[in-house]
């Protein structure tokens, strides 16, 4: 009984986790929701996206560029870092289902007032 | 269209794979599928791993592989200062530093308290200047000022012009990939795969892994035809490991490292037989600022300014310590800084503008709070309550000992400050110790062979090399010395394997 119970609560908690995923979208990518959900989940739906999923739309170049900081601040450029330059993969600071924080400000004060969703 | 019902199947479908996915850990060998082979198996992709990749592709290795576990390179040699203490390079002699092997291992055996290992650490230390050449042919840029870190009798720490482990990182993982080495990123080691009598065959990984999320990707099999070198680094981010080695190191306390610094690595080999040394043995940095998370910019800055500047205790406005000793004797002083309930109330580090301006982390901590100037000691006293006379009294004598060249006070080293003068307007940093190396891990050899704890021999095809190797720097480690020997036993470990 107790084991069920178990199960019940596990396939409780899996809906409710789905459940909130779906409403978490982003406005701005409104079209490739409407373009199904495997236009980003190129690995099956079980699976994160492969880190060349964002970049069918986006360009880390153009990105970087977007984002570009002068002087003092130029490596601070979150697509073009000193630390990982333009290969930090575009799911380690940005989540489309859940917010996230930026993987500089795990060590660092930094402002970036233009990102969006960011887990506080 | 998931209905219902197919959702419900699913759902129970998926907790019955994870609660039998750690069966297949123990499988037998006659079951491993190989999913890809490779000549020389590298985990990780910080100083050690990335050393051993450019020798691997120096020595002529064809199929070079890195996985690295997180979705970026450098692991947590990526976030530090970017400082590596050569002994006899033609920069200390340009500036006219005298040093030695020698004297670099006498240093550091001072420092590990008894416990270091003379034999790895002399290793290391005669491979210096080979490893200074190597990040310099990978297109590492030094700085002219080499940097004079704590418990050294010679200045001798080298930095790269980024002030940032990255300065190594990014042109060492450009260097590799030109041998031909091939990078991964998000593939989590998970286990090694070894024969009946040891001899270690290849590693099990999690291809598609992302990090805290233990079950996404798929495991792949790894053949290893010449050896695994694990380079996994640390532990320092896993608070109930450290916690179970060090009570006193739990959540509360900051950590310098990358997020990815968990201990799998050791854990796997333990695992394996591996003998574990002086895993208690775990240090906090004493440069660290509690005004920003992990390293930030305040280590970059205390680095530079500890020679010439005071360490301040706010109850009493007078130094506690010699601002250049050892990492340990500082992290141990400093985290005693209390009020009077006993809660932190961290030091004050007061730098003198006219010397601290002279390198740019100066702006950085300025600019992000995590330090502020003042034009007066009054205005220091005043904003954070320190008794003003005493805090007076302590900065004029201190310049007496920078004229005299002796500090009568703690005896730190005054060379390095010959004419800085403590005078307004000062730039002053909190203090606050936070998690940083751990001197302890798996034992190793000069070749960089994993010992078992069982035999003590080493365990054939099994390589370890950097912070997840143990017993080499003894109780604590001198700041600058483990790039050196990250990169030193990670060329070592692959010159073993292409010999074998």
């Amino acid at each position: 009984m107790k084991k069920i119970n178990t199960l019940l609560l596990l396939i409780l908690g899996t809906c409710l986790a789905m459940s909130a995923q779906a409403q978490n979208k982003r406005e701005y990518h409104e079209m490739v929701y409407d373009s199904g959900c495997k236009s980003c989940h190129d690995q099956g739906m079980k699976a994160f996206p492969s880190d060349n999923s964002c970049l069918q739309c986006h360009d880390m170049a153009e990105l970087a560029e977007q984002t570009k900081r002068e002087g003092h601040d130029a490596k601070q450029n979150p697509h073009d870092s000193m630390h990982y330059g333009q290969e930090a993969p575009c799911m380690e600071c940005h989540g489309e289902h859940t917010p996230k924080k930026a993987i500089c400000m795990d060590c660092h004060n930094f402002k970036y007032p233009k990102f969006k969703y960011e887990h506080k | 269209m998931q209905t219902r019902r197919s959702f419900l199947k699913f759902g129970a479908g998926a907790a019955a794979v994870g609660a039998l996915a750690p069966l297949t850990v123990s499988a037998n060998l006659s079951d491993v599928k190989w999913d890809e082979e490779h000549e020389v198996v590298i985990v990780g992709s910080g100083f050690a791993g990335l050393a051993a990749a450019v020798e691997a592709g120096k020595l002529g290795a064809k199929d070079i592989v890195i996985f690295e576990k997180l979705g970026v390179y450098g692991g947590n040699s990526t976030l530090n200062a970017g400082q590596a203490c050569f002994a006899n390079t033609d920069l200390q002699k340009q500036l006219g530093i005298e040093d030695s092997a020698e004297l670099m291992v006498q240093d550091q055996l001072k420092s590990g308290r008894g416990y270091a290992s003379e034999e790895l650490l002399r290793h290391s230390a005669e491979l210096g200047p080979y490893i200074y050449q190597l990040t310099k042919d990978c297109g590492c840029i030094y700085r002219d000022h080499i940097i004079n870190t704590g418990g050294t009798s010679a200045t001798r720490s080298h930095q790269v012009i980024e002030r940032s482990g990255a300065g190594f990182i990014r042109p060492m993982l450009k260097a590799a990939r030109g041998y031909g080495v091939k990078t991964k990123i998000r593939h989590k080691f998970e286990h090694l795969i070894t024969a009946k009598d040891g001899t270690v065959l290849g590693i099990q990984v999690r291809k598609g892994y992302h990090f805290g999320h233990e079950d996404s990707g798929k495991l792949i099999n790894i053949r290893a035809e010449k050896g695994v070198l694990i380079a996994t680094g640390g532990f320092g981010a896993n608070v109930k490991f450290r916690q179970a080695l060090d009570p006193n190191l739990g959540a509360e306390v900051g950590c310098t490292n990358a997020r990815g610094a968990t201990g799998d690595g050791l854990i796997a080999m333990i695992a394996e037989g591996a003998m574990p040394v002086h895993l208690s043995f775990i240090q906090s940095g004493p440069w660290a600022s509690p005004d920003e998370g992990g390293f930030g910019y305040g280590a970059g800055f205390s680095l530079y300014n500890f020679p010439h500047s005071v360490a301040i205790d706010r109850n009493t406005g007078q130094r506690f310590m010699n601002e250049t000793a050892d990492r340990k004797t500082r992290a141990d002083l400093e985290v005693l800084r209390r009020d009077k309930d006993g809660k932190p109330n961290p030091a004050l580090l007061i730098a003198p503008k006219h010397e601290a301006k002279k390198d740019p982390s100066m702006a950085n901590v300025l600019k992000y709070n995590v330090a502020w100037e003042f034009d007066s000691v009054e205005a220091i006293a005043k904003h954070f309550d320190v008794p003003l006379k005493p805090l007076k009294k302590q900065i004029e004598d201190w310049n007496t000992y920078v004229k005299a060249g002796e500090d009568s006070q703690f005896g730190k080293r005054m060379n390095m400050s010959t004419g800085i003068y403590l005078t307004a307007p000062f730039i002053v940093q909190r203090l606050w110790p936070k998690v940083h190396y751990c001197q302890g891990g798996i034992q190793i050899n000069t070749k960089s062979e994993v010992i078992a704890a069982k035999t003590g021999e080493k365990i054939p095809g099994l390589y370890a090399a950097g912070e997840v190797s143990g017993g080499v720097h003894g109780v604590s480690r001198l700041g600058g010395c483990s790039t050196p020997e990250c990169m030193a036993f990670g060329v070592t470990a692959v010159r073993s394997m292409m010999k074998a």
